[in-house]
């Protein structure tokens, strides 16, 4: 009963939402913001890529309020899975160490999947990519040992702390431009960086700053969780 | 009023080094949260009253409006932003946390709720309402395993929990894409200079259906509210009281936002009746059955919540000041209910007599309990009274039917309200009296305080009116928002650019024409 009542839901909301994507407009979607922020972007901010300018400088706040959901998730997965691994902590020893291929080609990796991550990251406001991708880059860098060996762990005070002062770093960015009496997250103030030449590596004021702290946080964010993710005991799962 | 950002900056910043901070000092971890609220609540204080002529917005990073996200500061997110770190401040969970991590989530929480309130952005509310409802699924978890049901419970309770949640969030994300796609913009107050011309058709509304729904999860609207009274259940009293009290207020607030600014049309207002007064009926009906004192309050909210929306949907600045009146009482009086409840937990029959045992106490109660009726000189009575002379001042028919809708519930309302008070004075001593909980101080203090209060208001009724008046007209003038936000040189440009855009709009539709 409770199987179909939610099926026909389901299927109305789906052929509501069907009749509604008929009456959009397709293909002639209404670009009033998006073409001010075309042309005003390169000029305004400084960013080879658009999407950084309106990711950092035009949006800035919400991609602060996106970090601290994901933020939020990882607290909240922590406070779930951490305290369970904390009276069963004992890692299970059964498990074999992996094939040499394995573990070579994780060991060969790492500090390639760094440097990925990080070009990412710097050059996220000239080329497509930045902090997230980035950050997602460097999370897998670091969890790649642990899957590969299954004994290692990963220092989660170490996580915590980097995780705690990136998002800080972020804040305290857009806290510094109110010190030069500027509005929260104003990429430029005096005596600063200023626009920089369009194209290079020091350009749109604190913007690459602000996505070297996005990088950090997302990965050490994401890094934190899969590890906690992997840390939890499976045997007490199948149990319940 | 540059500073009132910190409103919501400092609790972020303080969220994620809470963590990092307790490594060194757990102490310094907790009294950083505390300080944070202080300063907040000092910082509003300080520009207390500036708005009530003249609301101020602040555009984030400067960059102009429609481009970048600016913050609204008008009375009601002003009232909202002090409102919010004095509750947190109330209920916070002094020495009864597990983990660190509940202080940061209670600080995350801070930050979303005065995020909520002051932004002047759809999207930008999208963003804070996402953080509001996954801090409070961490929060859900992490009290109801110190809570009263146990483990097992707390957990289903906040996956179903979250599950809703996150259903309502996708339908929020769909209305604003809609909004999106028909207007091309995302600031509130473009989105009002466009409404009327791009707004005003079915998709408009739908949009507005789907995000009345989607925050409809956390303001406990009718068909979306079946995770109140278990997740209310199985928490603690004080992160009951808080959910109650002041996140589904919240959520009202923005609704009534995209509704006065978005869609002034009479089909949203009737929608919003409509699934009100199913929400007044079935929650105080439910209420009326159930056999538990949490339980009763839980459903007894949804009812409150309901009129709200009733309120809400009057047409006009009438209906908005009926519907602070009675969002702003519920959030007085339930929460001090809940901390009454917290010493009374277990079968309503167990508590025969207790008004013997707990005399202070049960008076309190009954007190309470009588302006949340609406009983005379209380000002739940006025609150009730200007919802009731609106809506009969109706013509449309569904306000006739509203209108015996909140009587019926009324009076179901007084039927259960009355049982209780008569198990309290019951002569005779419940058989599990000496077994009982005892209330604790703080809980009594705020309790007290509501009580109060309360009386307060209801000798200052007059100028409760004339603020509340104030605020409502404010709240309710759309051509006041647009003006704050724009300077007269960005409106002539949004003009002149609105032009250019519907003469390509009418090309199109001819080329779709001559296809």
């Amino acid at each position: 009963m409770r199987n179909i009542s939610s099926l026909l839901f389901s299927g109305g909301l789906a052929f509501l939402l069907l009749v509604l994507a008929t009456q959009l407009p397709f293909g002639h979607t209404s670009m009033l913001l998006g073409n001010d922020i075309l042309q005003a972007a390169p000029d305004e901010v400084g960013t080879g890529n658009i999407v950084a300018a309106v990711l950092l400088a035009y949006r800035g706040i919400d991609t602060l309020g996106e970090l601290a959901i994901l933020f939020t998730a990882a607290a909240s997965v922590g406070l779930i899975l951490g305290q369970r691994s904390n009276h069963s902590a004992k890692r299970d020893k059964t498990i074999t160490e992996s094939h040499f291929i394995t573990s070579r080609a994780s060991d060969l990796m790492m500090p390639l999947l760094i440097i990925v991550g990080f070009y990412i990251i710097f050059y996220g406001h000239l080329t497509p990519g930045g902090g997230f991708q980035g950050g997602v880059i460097l999370a897998i860098a670091f969890f790649l040992p642990v899957l590969t060996r299954p004994g290692t762990t990963i220092d989660h005070g170490m996580i915590t702390i980097i995780e705690g002062l990136a998002g800080a770093g972020f804040i305290m960015i857009g806290l510094w431009a109110m010190l030069y009496g500027k509005p929260f997250l104003q990429p430029f103030f005096d005596t600063f960086l200023g626009n920089g030449i369009f194209g290079s590596l020091w350009s749109a004021g604190t913007l690459p700053l602000l996505y070297l702290a996005v990088g950090l946080k997302v990965g050490a964010e994401l890094a934190g969780l899969l590890v906690t993710i992997s840390e939890a005991p499976a045997a007490e799962v199948e149990r319940t | 009023m540059d500073n009132l950002i910190l409103v919501v900056i400092l609790p972020l910043l303080a969220a994620f080094l809470m963590p990092a901070m307790a490594r060194t000092s757990e102490v310094l971890a907790r009294v950083t949260g505390l300080m944070v609220l202080f300063i907040s609540i000092i910082i509003i204080t300080s520009v207390w009253g500036s708005v009530d002529e003249q609301a101020v917005s602040y555009a984030i990073g400067g960059f102009r409006p429609p481009m970048g996200i600016v913050f609204y500061i008008d009375q009601l997110s002003l009232l909202f932003a002090l409102l919010i770190p004095v509750m947190i401040l109330l209920f916070w969970p002094w020495n009864k946390v597990t983990h660190i991590r509940e202080y940061s989530l209670m600080m995350l929480l801070t930050a979303s709720a005065s995020g909520l309130v002051l932004s002047g952005d759809l999207f930008n509310i999208y963003v804070f309402y996402e953080l509001l409802a996954v801090a409070s699924y961490g929060l859900v978890v992490a009290q109801g395993r110190a809570g009263k049901k146990g483990e097992g419970a707390a957990l289903a309770a906040s996956l179903r929990y979250l599950i809703l949640g996150a259903v309502g969030s996708v339908m929020m994300l769909i209305g604003i894409a809609i909004i999106y796609t028909q207007a091309g913009t995302l600031n509130l107050a473009h989105l009002a200079l466009l409404a009327p011309e791009k707004l005003n058709n079915m998709a408009g509304l739908s949009a507005f259906a789907l995000i009345l729904i989607g925050v409809g999860v956390k303001a406990e609207l009718f068909p979306v509210n079946t995770w109140v009274p278990e997740v209310y259940g199985a928490v603690s009293t004080r992160l009951s009281a808080l959910m109650a009290g002041l996140l589904s207020k919240l959520a009202v607030i923005v609704i009534i936002r995209v509704l006065v600014l978005l869609f002034p049309q009479p089909e949203a207002l009737q929608l919003m009746t409509i699934l009100g007064m199913l929400g007044v009926i079935s929650g105080e009906l439910v209420a009326w059955r159930s056999r538990d004192m949490i339980r009763m309050l839980s459903f007894s909210s949804i009812g409150q919540l309901g009129l709200v929306f009733v309120a809400f949907s009057i047409p006009g600045d009438m209906g908005l000041m009926a519907g602070f009146a009675v969002a702003l009482h519920h959030l007085l009086v339930k929460p001090a209910l809940f901390m009454l409840a917290s010493g009374w937990t277990g079968p309503l029959e167990s508590l025969k007599g207790a008004a013997k045992q707990s005399p202070y106490i049960a008076a309190l109660f009954v007190l309470l309990v009588m302006s949340l009726l609406g009983v005379p000189p209380l000002p739940g009575f006025w609150a009730k009274l200007l919802i009731v002379v609106n809506l009969a001042s109706q013509a449309a028919p569904v306000y006739q039917f509203a209108l015996a809708f909140v009587l019926i519930a009324t009076v179901i309302e007084a039927a259960y309200l009355y049982r209780v008070v008569m198990i309290l004075y019951h002569p005779n001593q419940g058989q599990q009296a000496s077994v009982r909980e005892k209330h604790k101080a703080f809980e009594l203090v705020i309790a007290s305080g509501a009580a109060v209060i309360l009386i307060a208001v209801a000798l200052q009724v007059q100028s409760m009116e004339t603020k509340l008046s104030s605020m409502a007209r404010q709240t309710g003038d759309r051509q006041h928002y647009i003006n704050t936000v724009f300077s007269k040189l960005d409106l002539a440009d949004i003009y002149h650019q609105n032009k250019v855009q519907q003469t390509d709009f009418r090309s199109n539709n001819q080329l779709q024409g001559s296809k």
